[in-house]
C-alpha cells in the first residue's frame, strides 16, 4: 500500500488533542527528544536518528556509513562484542541500525522493566564504540556475503541497474550497503573519521515511545547527553537523477526465468514539493494502491499478465530533501513481459496527458482521508509522523486540514503537477530476464514498425557487474 | 537486570460463560496477561466470534477465518487436487450480485481500509482488513455479502488464473521455494502435506467453474467460519450487526478432514537438486515433532529461540559470523508439524559444511544443559517478540486466528508463552535428545545450476 505521500505529512488529532506540539531544540544540557507516552505498552521503543547518511560518503567509499554503524553494535570500550550482545539480549532487547541516504537510525526495543538498563548499553554503543579491528574484518566478510547474495534477488538487481544509470558518478549510484570493491577497501581510519564526522550533538535526535513519563526519559538522557561533543552540521548535497529524453531499455541478463522484473524509473519529488499532495492522489489511483489502481485493474485484473504491479515515489525510501525517483514495478510472466512494458507505457502516457477520471480522483481522496487515522493508531506511528516532520520540515496537518487539502485537488491541478514534474517518454526501464527472450519478443511486438522507431535494448548488464 | 519476566498469561480464567441471547451464546470471557479481555461467542448457525475491545484509537481489525485450505481439497474425493483453495481465495474479490467485479475493492478502499488482503495455507484461508471503527457495519456488510452471495463467472475465473499462474511462476523462480516444496515431498510420503498449497500450473489452469462452485458451497459456511474483531468495537454494537449480516446464513455439513496417517520415519532422508536462479546453495532440514497441542512444543519453541533468535544465537554465531552463510534460522512450523532449520550459504561454502556445524550444535544440546544466561536470553527474546506485537490489532487477531485454526484453541500461543516459566535448561536437553535424531530428520539441498565457486 502506498499512501506514502499522503501519510508522512500530518500530525495526529491525538497529538492536537494534547495541545500544540512545538519541535524540541538541542541545547547543551538536553538532547532533542520527541516523545510519545503509551501507558498500555509492554515495551519501550527507542530511536536515535543521526542526520547524516550514505549520500555524504566519498565516491568509491560506498558502504562506509553502513559498516561503521554496524560496527558500533559489535563491542564497546567496556564490553567486547559477545558480552555486549548477550547482556543486551538477556534484557529482552534488540538493537539494530538502518542506514539511509540521508540518515542513520539506531532502533531499540526492550521489555519495559529493563528499559533503563538497556539505555546504559545504548549509551556505551553510541558514545564509546570499540571499533575493534578483528570485528571489522569479520563484519566485512559478512557484508561482502550479503552483497554477493543480491544476485539472488531479481527485484534488487532491477533497482540497482536503475540507480547506476540515474545517479552515475554520485554516492547514490550504489546502494547504502556498498559494493564488493568499495567495502573491501574500507579500513579502520576511514571508520574512525566517519564516526567522528557525524556523532555530535547537533546531528542527533532521540525519539521514544514507552509506558514511562517523559520526565523520566529527560533525566535518563541528560547524563548521556553531556558526553557528546558539539559540532556543526554540514550543508546537505542534493543529487538530481539524470533522466534520458526518450525511453532507454536496459536488460539485466538472467537466463531461464519464468517471470521478468520490469522497472520504469524517472525523477521523483522531494518531501517539500508543493505538488506532493496532487501527485500522491494521482499516483494512488494510477498505480499506487493495490487492487484498485488503474494499472492493477487492467494489467492484472483484465489481462492477467502479472501478479504484482505497483507505482511509487518511495523507491529510495521516504520522500526527503533528495528528489529521488518515481518507479513502476511489475513481475509479468515471461511471455507477457514486453506486452506489459508497452501497455504500462501507454497507460502512463494517458495518465500524464489526461490525469484521472472523476471516480478515480474521488476514490483516492476518500480512501486517503478515511484511512488517515491509521497513520496515528499507535504510539510508534505517531512518533514516526513527528520524527518525519522534524527531519524534513514539512507541515503537520490535523485530520480536518488534511481533508481540506485533498479536497482542493481536482484533475486540473493534477494534470498541471504531472506536466511540471514528469515526462511522457523520459524513462529508464530495466528488465531482469533472459536477454534473448526479450530481444525476440521485442521483434515480434514491433513487427511492421519502421526499424528506427522500434524500441531496442540499449544495454545488457550481467548481475555480477551491478555489485562490483 | 530482571530474570524471568514472564507474567501469567491469564489473570482470570473464565469470568462468565454461557449467557444466551436469541441467536448466540457467550462461550467465554477471558482476561489476558496485559489486562485486556477476549470475549468468545457462538451463533446458532455455528459462526464463531472473538472480540477484543480496545479504544486507544478509532480503528479496528476485522478478520474472517475459514477452516479450509489445500489439505481439504486434496482429501476431497471430488476435487483430489491442490491449488483451488488459493485460486478461490482470489475469486472472493471478483464480485457478487449486489457488488459486481471490482466493487468490493473499490468500496473497501473508499472506507479507508488498511492492510486489506487474504491468504491461503494448508489448513485455513483468511480474509482481513482494518478500517476506521465507524465503518464497522459497512465492512461487515461487504464481507458477509461475498461469503453468502459470490457470483462465480467463467470469464473472470480464466482471467484470475492468469494472475495466479503469475504468482506461481514468481514462486518457482525462487530457489528457496523449490527447497521448501521438495522438503514437504521428502518428509511426507502419505500425508497431503506433500502437495503444495499453490498446486501445479496444470492444476491451476485445469480448475473449472463447477469445481469452484462446489468448493464454495461445500466449505464457505458459517459453521466453518470464525470472525475476529480487535480494536474500537463494543460488544453491544457488534453482536446485533453480526446477527443482522450473518444470522440468516444456513449451516452446512462440512466434510470431516481425515488425513492419511504418515508412517513413522526410521532413517534420515535426503534430496539434492539444482535451480537455474540459485547463485549459492540452500539447505533446509526438518525434524518431525508433535502437534502444537502437545507439551513438548514448549521446550522445542525455546530451543528454536536459543538457536536462531538474536545476534548471540547459536546458529548465527556458528554460520553467519564465520562467513559460511548469509542467513541461518530455526523455527517451529505447526501443521505441518516440523522443527525446521534453514541456511542460505555464502557463495564459497557448501551445504555439507553447514550440516557438520548443525550436527555439532545438536550434539552440544544433547551433551549438556545450556547455560543459565543462554536460557534467560532465549526466554526474554521470545517474550519481547510477543510483548512487542500484542498491542497491534492486526497482530493479535492473527495470533488468535492462527492458533485457533492449528489447534482449535485460540489461546494456545499464549499458553506456550506461559509454559516457558515451568521449564529449565534440563528440559531443553531432554527434548533435544528426544527429537533431534538423524533418523527423524530430512535434508534438502538446492545448488546452483552453474557450480561456480562452491567447494
Amino acid at each position: 500500500m502506498n499512501r506514502l505521500l499522503l501519510s508522512l505529512v500530518a500530525l495526529s488529532f491525538f497529538v492536537l488533542n494534547q495541545g500544540t506540539f512545538a519541535a524540541p531544540a538541542v541545547t547543551a544540557e538536553e538532547p532533542q527528544l520527541i516523545y510519545e507516552e503509551d501507558p498500555s505498552s509492554l515495551v519501550s521503543d527507542i530511536q536515535v536518528v543521526i542526520r547524516t547518511g550514505s549520500a555524504e560518503e566519498p565516491v568509491g567509499k560506498q558502504g562506509l556509513t553502513n559498516i561503521f554503524s554496524e560496527l558500533m553494535l559489535r563491542g564497546t570500550k567496556k564490553y567486547d562484542r559477545q558480552k555486549f550482545q548477550s547482556t543486551l539480549e538477556r534484557l529482552g532487547a534488540t538493537l539494530s541500525v538502518s542506514v539511509f541516504h540521508d540518515q542513520i537510525v539506531f532502533s531499540g526495543e526492550v521489555i519495559k522493566e529493563n528499559t533503563f538498563e538497556f539505555m546504559k548499553l545504548l549509551e556505551e554503543a553510541l558514545f564509546q564504540p570499540k571499533f575493534d579491528e578483528k570485528e571489522l574484518n569479520s563484519l566485512k566478510v559478512e557484508i561482502l556475503n550479503q552483497i554477493a547474495h543480491i544476485k539472488n534477488s531479481n527485484n534488487r538487481l532491477g533497482g540497482l541497474a536503475i540507480r547506476q544509470e540515474l545517479f552515475k558518478g554520485t554516492p547514490l549510484e550504489k546502494p547504502a550497503i556498498g559494493t564488493l570493491s568499495s567495502v573491501r577497501k574500507l579500513q579502520m581510519p576511514d571508520i574512525l573519521r566517519a564516526y567522528n564526522n557525524v556523532f555530535f550533538k547537533q546531528n542527533m535526535l532521540f525519539a521514544v515511545a514507552s509506558p514511562f513519563k517523559e520526565s523520566q526519559w529527560k533525566s535518563a538522557l541528560k547524563e548521556m547527553w553531556k558526553k557528546f561533543p558539539d559540532g556543526a552540521p554540514k550543508t546537505r548535497r542534493i543529487f538530481e537523477p539524470k533522466v534520458p529524453e526518450n525511453l532507454t531499455l536496459i536488460v539485466v541478463h538472467k537466463p531461464k526465468t519464468s517471470t521478468g522484473v520490469l522497472t520504469f524509473a524517472q525523477k521523483g519529488i522531494t518531501a517539500q514539493d508543493p505538488e506532493r499532495y496532487a501527485l500522491g492522489i494521482g499516483n494512488f489511483s494510477f498505480g499506487g494502491e493495490p487492487l484498485v489502481s488503474r494499472l492493477f485493474r487492467t494489467i492484472r485484473g483484465e489481462l492477467g499478465w502479472t501478479y504484482a504491479i505497483n507505482s511509487s515515489y518511495g523507491a529510495m525510501g521516504s520522500l526527503s530533501y533528495q528528489p529521488g525517483i518515481y518507479t513502476i514495478v511489475s513481475t509479468p510472466s515471461v511471455e507477457f513481459t514486453t506486452k506489459t512494458l508497452f501497455k504500462t507505457l501507454a497507460s502512463w502516457q494517458d495518465y500524464v496527458r489526461n490525469g484521472l477520471k472523476k471516480d478515480e480522483l474521488t476514490l483516492a481522496q476518500e480512501s486517503s482521508v478515511n484511512s488517515y487515522p491509521f497513520e496515528f493508531e499507535s504510539a510508534q506511528k505517531r512518533l514516526g509522523q513527528r520524527v518525519y516532520s522534524e527531519l524534513y520540515g514539512v507541515p503537520v496537518l490535523s485530520q480536518e486540514d488534511y481533508e481540506k487539502t485533498l479536497d482542493k485537488i481536482g484533475n486540473r491541478e493534477l494534470k498541471k503537477a504531472l506536466k511540471d514534474r514528469h515526462t511522457e517518454k523520459g524513462w529508464i526501464v530495466t528488465l531482469v530476464a533472459d536477454k534473448d527472450v526479450i530481444a525476440a519478443q521485442l521483434a515480434e511486438e514491433q513487427k511492421g514498425m519502421p526499424y528506427e522507431s522500434q524500441l531496442k535494448i540499449s544495454k545488457v548488464i550481467m548481475p555480477a557487474e551491478l555489485i562490483q | 537486570m530482571s530474570g524471568n519476566l514472564l507474567k501469567n498469561v491469564f489473570f482470570g480464567v473464565v469470568l462468565s460463560c454461557t449467557s444466551w441471547s436469541a441467536t448466540y451464546e457467550k462461550v467465554a470471557e477471558k482476561k489476558l496477561f496485559n489486562g485486556e479481555v477476549v470475549k468468545e461467542f457462538k451463533f446458532q448457525n455455528g459462526l464463531k466470534l472473538l472480540l477484543v475491545s480496545r479504544h486507544q484509537a478509532p480503528v479496528l481489525t476485522y478478520q474472517v477465518w475459514f477452516d479450509v485450505g489445500s489439505l481439504n481439497e486434496k482429501m476431497d474425493q471430488k476435487l483430489n487436487r491442490t491449488g483451488l483453495a488459493h485460486l478461490f481465495e482470489h475469486m472472493m474479490f471478483r464480485g457478487t450480485k449486489k457488488y459486481p467485479d471490482g466493487k468490493f475493492d473499490e468500496l473497501t478502499s473508499r472506507l479507508g481500509s488498511d492492510k486489506q488482503n487474504a491468504t491461503t495455507y494448508y489448513y485455513r484461508t483468511n480474509y482481513f482488513e482494518s478500517v476506521p471503527s465507524y465503518q464497522l457495519e459497512k465492512i461487515m456488510e461487504l464481507e458477509s455479502d461475498r461469503m453468502a452471495n459470490l457470483i462465480l463467472d467463467g470469464e473472470l475465473l480464466e482471467k484470475e488464473k492468469g494472475a495466479v499462474v503469475g504468482e506461481f511462476r514468481r514462486a518457482m523462480d525462487n530457489p528457496s521455494r523449490l527447497a521448501w516444496d521438495e522438503l514437504m515431498r521428502l518428509v511426507y510420503t502419505e500425508s497431503p502435506f506433500r502437495f503444495t498449497v499453490l498446486g501445479t500450473e496444470e492444476e491451476i489452469k485445469g480448475f473449472s467453474l463447477e469445481d469452484a462452485q462446489y468448493f464454495y458451497k461445500t466449505f464457505y459456511a458459517p459453521n466453518n467460519c470464525t470472525i475476529i474483531v480487535v480494536g474500537d468495537a463494543k460488544e453491544e454494537n457488534l453482536l446485533p450487526l453480526v446477527e443482522k449480516y450473518y444470522g440468516s446464513m444456513k449451516p452446512q455439513e462440512i466434510p470431516k478432514l481425515t488425513l492419511k496417517e504418515e508412517p513413522p520415519q526410521t532413517k534420515e532422508r535426503k534430496w539434492e537438486g539444482k535451480h537455474a536462479q540459485a547463485t549459492s546453495e540452500i539447505l533446509l532440514m526438518a525434524y518431525r515433532i508433535p502437534p502444537v497441542t502437545e507439551l513438548d512444543i514448549i521446550p522445542l519453541s525455546l530451543i528454536s529461540s536459543h538457536l536462531s533468535n538474536g545476534m548471540e544465537s547459536r546458529l548465527r554465531k556458528a554460520l553467519v559470523d564465520t562467513g559460511i552463510a548469509v542467513g541461518a534460522s530455526a523455527g517451529i512450523s505447526n501443521r505441518p508439524d516440523l522443527f525446521e532449520v534453514s541456511v542460505s550459504l555464502s557463495e564459497k561454502h557448501s551445504a555439507e559444511e553447514a550440516i557438520r556445524i548443525i550436527d555439532r550444535e545438536v550434539a552440544l544440546l544433547h551433551q549438556s544443559k545450556i547455560s543459565k544466561n543462554d536460557f534467560e536470553r532465549a526466554l526474554n527474546q521470545e517474550l519481547l517478540s510477543v510483548y512487542g506485537s500484542i498491542g497491534n490489532n492486526n497482530a493479535l487477531a492473527n495470533l488468535f486466528g492462527e492458533y485457533l485454526m492449528i489447534s482449535g484453541n485460540y489461546l494456545r500461543g499464549l499458553e506456550v508463552l506461559e509454559g516457558y516459566k515451568k521449564l529449565d535448561s534440563g528440559d531443553l536437553q531432554k527434548i533435544a535428545k528426544k527429537y533431534f535424531k538423524k533418523e527423524n530428520r530430512s535434508i534438502v539441498i538446492v545448488r546452483p545450476t552453474r557450480k561456480g565457486k562452491v567447494s
